[in-house]
């Protein structure tokens, strides 16, 4: 088996396409495609795009001959596989709405992804549903009950005859696909997107972003449910008609080392990830000889999906120098499956741009002025954020204040955004969509952020949101699994981010407890980690406090932010623990 | 030589010390999640050990039923069968 080529003959056309068939249409007369590596790093399948065009349009008339209504949901759970790719477009060919769903399941926790599925599969009421092999069981019990045409693997949907009659592809206003963010477990939102605008995004992010070259690589192990791994690097190479290698994310996840030999190996020019995924590298790669690496071929090492902080990107380059890593080829982008995937995308060929400012003026004033760098004793003592560089054309972005004032420059407030690639709505969710989506089409991004000298620089999320190892994590999906329990009721606990002396972010759950058992509070409160690790993978800090602790606004609303504020003072006064970072240094010295 | 479950749990027990909370012993109904505090990082970096320790590949789509060194090691013994 050999993988597709890199060099090809095939005209470049940076994403112009008015569909995504279109574009796999012209993709399909060259010889470059898509390759998939096992978790030892071995050549497994090859896709050529011309291939994939043929097996999609076969899948396709076989989708047409179910009768089922345009726009239908095709629910296909995103394993890093080839059939992902087929059945994805041939959803494109035959006018139907694929709808990725997650791929990842944790220890023990077989009850919780069986629920998840089931809630996607009815929040986008899915007329059919896709797993390939491994997934089968947990699919099949998520859909018991439900009116679904059909549950069950690429191969047995190929039982179904073909459609004689012609196929007609998704157009520019019909869904290209429904995107769940990577948020809320328990309360999903799919984000629609028509062909028109992921098009458009893909344009900018080939055109303007990458500046994308015929000779261009890319390597990828970011899942394909995911935003960046989706548009990123499924959509976004086949639209610039390169080769691709993938590896799955849970390979990745066991042997870091793996992303950086497969890029030297093919000589990968592009490639995205999360910091996490840096920081992964550089924990598990400690003691291995980097030798066995040449990265000099690496062009442009993406960043993006978390608030990025530029110590472990820095780490990672000095780690990684020897073997031709170029710094430079560090790009910080933003963006959000809500704007189909980019917003905004750094200069390339600079590295990381740090923005130092004054961390004082910052708390009190939301004033983010910077430090000259002549100052030398400010050394450590100013904060650091990361430039993500100027909005992609046809984006305007406004730095807003609570009440609704935009804000001048290097003013701390609220990201909103608008442009040509945002998303519609969340499908079925009317009031959701409202909430986020002004009808003059402005996106809250839900990101506190400022401006300076047009450039987007993120401080983090406006409220709420928590992210560890590079996932969203929905205080709400926390505080319900506490809430869930008998001993809590519901409104009894709040969930926040807290940053701690290493500078990495844990979960925190505050939970009101009226039983003064030491016993049983031990032991409910071993309890709801339990949980949590079980549905979302993640260590939780729990603090069980006495009742009417928790702060709450006039409308007996809990305020999260207030909880917060009210659990910082408690760890400084040393009453409550100062959650640590231990388990990451265990795992790094594991590892090491 | 196939090797046989008390053999097996040894070596496994072995591999998952150095990944325990410090002072817990593990053992047969020691529960992963709830015990040794394994996040999914962790899960990772242990499977990967076994992987090369034992020249395996395990499926993804085990992991949501294994909640004890038990049930992983059951497992186990049956992959290793199925060599």
């Amino acid at each position: 088996m050999e993988a597709t080529p890199t060099e090809h003959n095939l005209p470049l056309r940076s994403g112009d396409f008015a569909t995504l068939s279109e574009a796999l249409d012209y993709a399909a007369r060259g010889k470059t495609g898509a390759n998939f590596y096992n978790g030892r790093g071995h050549l497994e399948a090859v896709l050529p795009y011309a291939q994939l065009r043929d097996e999609a349009v076969d899948v396709a008339a076989r989708l047409t001959g179910l009768g089922l209504e345009r726009g239908s949901r095709i629910a296909l759970v995103a394993e890093t596989c080839p059939d992902f790719l087929r059945f994805f477009y041939a959803c494109q060919y035959a006018g139907m709405v694929p709808v990725p769903l997650p791929a990842s399941i944790h220890l023990g926790g077989h009850k919780a992804y069986v629920a998840q599925l089931r809630r996607l599969l009815l929040n986008c009421r899915a007329e059919v549903a896709v797993a390939p092999e491994l997934f089968l069981s947990f699919l099949r019990e998520a859909a018991e009950g439900l009116a679904l045409r059909f549950v069950g693997t690429p191969e047995q949907f190929r039982e179904f005859p073909k459609s004689a009659s012609r196929l007609v592809p998704s157009g520019p206003d019909e869904l290209a696909y429904l995107q769940y963010t990577s948020g809320s477990t328990r309360f999903p939102r799919g984000v629609m997107i028509t062909q028109k605008t992921v098009m458009s995004n893909l344009a900018s992010i080939i055109r303007d972003g990458v500046k994308a070259r015929p000779d261009d690589r890319s390597m990828s192990w970011l899942p394909f449910y995911h935003d960046m791994g989706l548009v990123g690097l499924v959509l976004s190479p086949m639209a610039s008609q390169v080769s691709v290698d993938y590896l799955k994310t849970r390979d990745f996840g066991m042997r870091p080392r793996l992303w950086l030999s497969l890029i030297s190996q093919n000589r990968a020019t592009v490639s995205f990830g999360p910091p996490f995924g840096y920081e992964l590298c550089v924990q598990r790669l400690r003691g291995e000889a980097t030798g066995q690496f040449d990265l000099s071929s690496w062009r442009l090492a993406g960043v993006g999906a978390e608030t990025i902080r530029a110590e472990p990107l820095l780490r990672f380059a000095e780690m990684l120098a020897p073997c031709g890593f170029d710094p430079k080829a560090f790009t910080a982008c933003y963006g959000m499956a809500e704007c189909s995937l980019a917003v905004s995308f750094a200069r390339l060929d600079l590295g990381l741009t740090l923005d130092t400012v004054d961390p004082e003026i910052l708390a009190l004033e939301q004033h983010a002025v910077p430090v000259p760098a002549s100052a030398r004793f400010f050394r450590g003592r100013g904060k650091t954020f990361v430039n993500c560089g100027a909005p992609l054309p046809g984006y305007e972005v406004e730095v807003r204040r609570a009440d609704g004032t935009v804000l001048p420059e290097r003013h701390v407030g609220t990201l909103f955004v608008r442009g040509p690639s945002v998303m519609s709505g969340y499908f079925g969710e009317e009031r959701l969509t409202r909430d986020v989506l002004s009808p003059e089409g402005w996106l809250n991004t839900g990101d506190l952020a400022y401006i300076a000298d047009g450039d987007l620089v993120i401080t983090g999320r406006e409220k709420d949101l928590i992210i560890i190892n590079g996932r969203n994590i929905w205080p709400q999906d926390l505080e319900t699994i506490a809430e869930s329990q008998p001993e809590v009721r519901t409104g009894d606990a709040s969930a926040f981010s807290f940053t701690t002396d290493e500078g990495e972010d844990r979960a925190v759950l505050v939970i009101e407890c009226r039983d003064p058992n030491p016993l049983r509070r031990e032991e409910l409160s071993h309890r709801i980690r339990s949980l949590i690790r079980q549905e979302l993978g993640i260590d939780c800090f729990i603090e069980l406090v006495p009742r009417n602790t928790l702060p709450r606004t006039t409308s007996g609303k809990l305020s999260r932010s207030g909880a917060k504020n009210d659990f910082l003072k408690r760890v400084q006064e040393g009453k409550t623990e100062r959650p640590g970072s231990e388990d990451a240094r265990r795992l790094g010295s594991i590892a090491g | 030589m196939e090797k046989t479950y008390e053999e097996l749990l040894r070596e496994v027990i072995a591999l998952l010390a150095p990944l325990a909370p410090e002072g817990r012993t593990v053992g047969e109904e020691t529960d992963f999640v709830a015990d040794l505090e394994f996040d999914s990082l962790k899960v990772m970096g242990f499977v990967e050990k076994v992987e090369d320790r034992f020249d395996i590949s395990v499926p993804l789509n085990l992991l949501p039923d294994i909640r004890t060194v038990r049930d992983f090691v059951v497992n186990l013994q049956r992959l290793l069968g199925e060599r």
